[in-house]
C-alpha cells in the first residue's frame, strides 16, 4: 500500500483533521442531499451555496471563524428564500434566483472589503473553493455538534418531509404543516451547505450535497439504503480527495501539490458515472432519468 | 544658487509651505496637476518605504504620497481605488517595486500617459529578471542606496535649480546608512549560520544578508505569499522544525496571515521559539526606512540572545 499512501500520511495532524472533519461533513451532506434531490430542491441548494459564500466572506471581514459565516449566511439566506416564497413551486426558481444574485453581490463586496482591510491571505480561494488542509482541529467538535443537530432534526421531520416530497396534496390531507416542514428543511439544508463549504468551498459544496445522493438514488431502491449508500459515497469521495491531494505532492519533481476540492469533485463525478453504468445494466430502459425512484 | 539651496531664507520656507499646501489640496481635490509652478514635485511611492526614501532625498521640494502603507493589510491583495488612480496620474516621479508586487501601478501609469513622468521601477533598476522569485526587494540592504541615487538623479533632472540640495540630501542618506551597515556586519559576525524559520519570504533578503539560514521550505513561503494553501507535507516539515527547536526564531509576517500562519505562530509560542514580526510595508508612525530595518535586526538579536519575542514593531 506504500504506493497509495505516501510518506507521513498516517502521522500528519493536518491530514487527520481533514479526514475526520471530511467524514462528518460528507455524511451530513449526503443525508440532507437525499431529501434535497427527492424534493427537487437542488437549485435551492445551489443558491444557498452562494449565500454561504457571502457569509464566509463576511466572516473574514468580521474576524470570526469561516464556519460561523458559512452556516450563519446559509441560514439567513434560507429564511430570505422562505420569506420571498420558495415554498410555492410556481415562482420558486425566481425567488431562489433573486436571493442567489443578491448573495453573490454581497460576497463580492465582502471579499473586496476584507482584501482592503485585513492581513488575511487567500480569502477568495478559501471561501469559494475550500481549504480543508487549513481547518483547525478545534473545528471538529463544532462540526460534529452541527451534524448531530442536523441529523436529529431530519429524523424528527423525516416522515412528513417524505410525504410532502411524494405528494403535496396527500401530505396536506394528512395534516402535515407544509410550510413549517419546508422551512425546517431549508434551514437544515443551509447548515449542511455551510458545513460542506468547509471541505470544498462554498461554490463547490453543491457537489458534495447533490453528487453522492444522486449517485445513490440511481442504484438504491429504498430510502434507507440510498441514505447509507450516499453517505458512503460522500465519505469515499472526500477521503479519496484528501488522499490524492496529499499524494500529488510526490507526483511532480517540483512538489507542487494540487487542491483537495478538485479531487473530491472529480471523485464525485466518477461515482456518478459508475452509478449510471450500473443502473443501465440493472434496468435497461430507465423511465425518467431525472426522477429518483428510490423512495417507493 | 548654491547658497540659496543650502541656507534658504525664511520667506522662501513660507512660500514652499504654502505651495505644498496648494499641491496637497490639488491632489485631493480637482485636477490641478502635480507639477505646480512653485517647483514642488508631486511624487508617489507605491509602498511607503519607497515614499520614505523619496522624502528623504526630495525634502521640501517634493510632495510624496504613499499608496500602500497600512501595516494590517496584505499588499498582495491590494485593490486600487479611484483616488489612488488620480494621485498616480498627477505624479511626476513614481517609485515602484516591480516583480508583479505592485502591478496595478504599471496599469495606472499607462492609463494616464505622461511624457513628463519619471518612473523608477526597482526591479528594472536592479536589472532583475521577471523570474526572480522573491519580490520583497527593499529587504535587501543594497537596494535602497541604489534607489536613493536614482531618485536623486531624476529629481535633479526635473528641478536642476535644486540639484545641489538633492545631492546633499543623498549624501546625508548615505551617511545615515552607515550605522545600519555596521549593525548588519556585527550581527553577521555573531550569528552567521544560525537557523530560523519564516511564514513568508518577506524578510528573506535581510536574513541572507545577516548570514542566517532560512530552513523553511520555499514552496510553503511562496504558497502563503500567493494566497494558496501550502501542502500538508511542507507544513508538517516546518512544524517539526519548530517543535524540535531546530530553528532559533520564527519570522512571522504580520501583514499576510492565514489559518496556517496563525497556527504556526501559536505552535512557536507554545514550543518556546521566539517570534519576530516582519512587515511588508514600513510600520508607521515612528519609523523611517533605516530605523525600521534597524528595529528588525534588533528584534532578531533579542530573539537569538534572550529568546524574546517581538510580536509587533511599535
Amino acid at each position: 500500500m506504500g504506493w497509495l499512501f505516501e510518506p507521513g500520511w498516517w502521522a500528519n495532524g493536518t491530514v487527520r483533521t481533514a479526514l475526520l472533519v471530511g467524514f462528518v461533513v460528507a455524511v451530513t451532506s449526503a443525508v440532507v442531499g437525499i431529501f434535497t434531490v427527492m424534493r427537487g430542491q437542488s437549485f435551492a441548494g445551489h443558491a444557498l451555496t452562494d449565500v454561504a459564500t457571502a457569509g464566509g466572506a463576511g466572516a473574514f471581514l468580521a474576524g470570526v471563524a469561516p464556519l460561523v459565516g458559512f452556516v450563519g449566511g446559509g441560514v439567513l439566506g434560507a429564511g430570505a428564500m422562505d420569506a420571498i416564497g420558495v415554498q410555492r413551486v410556481k415562482g420558486r426558481d425566481i425567488a431562489t434566483g433573486v436571493v442567489l444574485g443578491a448573495a453573490m453581490g454581497l460576497a463580492a463586496l465582502f471579499l473586496f472589503l476584507s482584501a482592503r482591510s485585513s492581513s488575511a491571505s487567500g480569502t477568495t480561494q478559501l471561501v469559494l473553493f475550500g481549504s480543508i488542509f487549513t481547518v483547525s482541529p478545534s473545528t471538529l467538535p463544532e462540526v460534529s455538534w452541527l451534524s448531530g443537530a442536523v441529523l436529529v432534526t431530519l429524523a424528527a421531520v423525516a416522515r412528513p418531509l417524505l410525504l410532502s416530497s411524494l405528494s403535496v396534496e396527500l401530505a396536506a390531507a394528512r395534516g402535515v404543516r407544509l410550510r413549517s416542514v419546508g422551512l425546517i428543511f431549508m434551514v437544515v439544508l443551509a447548515v449542511a451547505v455551510g458545513m460542506s463549504a468547509i471541505v470544498i468551498g462554498a461554490i463547490l459544496s453543491t457537489a458534495l450535497l447533490i453528487g453522492p445522493p444522486a449517485s445513490a438514488l440511481r442504484v438504491a431502491r429504498r430510502v434507507g439504503r440510498a441514505v447509507a449508500l450516499a453517505a458512503g459515497l460522500g465519505v469515499l469521495a472526500t477521503w479519496v480527495g484528501v488522499l490524492f491531494a496529499y499524494d500529488s505532492y510526490y507526483w511532480f519533481p517540483s512538489h507542487r501539490s494540487l487542491p483537495v476540492s478538485f479531487f473530491v469533485v472529480a471523485a464525485i463525478v466518477v461515482e456518478y458515472l459508475v452509478a449510471s453504468v450500473l443502473r443501465r445494466r440493472t434496468r435497461p430502459a430507465p423511465v425518467a432519468a431525472s426522477e429518483p425512484e428510490g423512495w417507493t | 544658487m548654491r547658497a540659496t539651496a543650502q541656507h534658504p531664507r525664511r520667506w522662501h520656507r513660507v512660500g514652499i509651505a504654502l505651495a505644498m499646501a496648494v499641491v496637497a489640496v490639488g491632489l485631493s481635490g480637482c485636477n490641478s496637476g502635480g507639477s505646480s509652478a512653485s517647483g514642488v514635485i508631486a511624487a508617489v511611492g507605491a509602498e511607503n518605504q519607497y515614499a520614505n526614501v523619496i522624502a528623504q532625498i526630495g525634502g521640501r521640494y517634493v510632495h510624496v504620497a504613499a499608496i500602500m502603507s497600512n501595516p494590517s493589510v496584505d499588499p498582495h491583495t491590494f485593490e486600487v481605488s479611484t483616488s489612488v488612480a488620480q494621485v498616480v496620474s498627477q505624479a511626476r516621479l513614481v517609485v515602484q517595486n516591480g516583480l508583479g508586487y505592485d502591478q496595478f501601478m504599471t496599469q495606472l501609469e499607462s492609463a494616464s500617459p505622461s511624457s513628463s513622468r519619471r518612473v523608477i521601477d526597482v526591479q528594472h533598476l536592479l536589472t532583475l529578471s521577471d523570474a526572480t522569485p522573491n519580490p520583497h526587494l527593499w529587504y535587501k540592504p543594497t537596494t535602497m542606496p541604489i534607489v536613493a541615487a536614482a531618485i536623486e538623479r531624476d529629481l535633479a533632472a526635473m528641478a536642476p535649480t535644486h540639484a545641489n540640495y538633492f545631492a546633499a540630501r543623498l549624501a546625508r542618506f548615505r551617511s545615515s546608512f552607515a550605522p545600519l551597515t555596521a549593525q548588519i556586519r556585527a550581527f553577521r559576525a555573531r550569528f552567521a549560520g544560525d537557523v530560523v524559520a519564516t511564514t513568508e519570504p518577506v524578510a528573506d533578503y535581510l536574513l541572507t544578508a545577516l548570514g542566517l539560514v532560512d530552513a523553511t521550505p520555499w514552496r510553503l513561503q511562496a504558497d502563503v505569499m500567493n494566497g494558496i494553501d501550502p501542502a500538508p507535507e511542507d507544513v508538517a516539515t516546518l512544524q517539526t522544525m519548530i517543535r524540535d527547536h531546530h530553528v532559533a526564531a520564527l519570522c512571522y509576517n504580520a501583514q499576510v496571515t492565514s489559518s496556517v500562519t496563525l497556527a504556526l505562530r501559536s505552535l512557536a509560542q507554545s514550543a518556546g521559539v521566539p517570534i519576530v514580526a516582519v512587515y511588508e510595508t514600513m510600520p508607521e508612525p515612528g519609523y523611517d526606512y533605516q530605523s525600521w530595518m534597524s528595529a528588525e535586526i534588533h528584534a532578531l538579536t533579542l530573539a537569538l540572545t534572550t529568546h524574546h519575542s517581538t510580536t509587533e514593531l511599535r
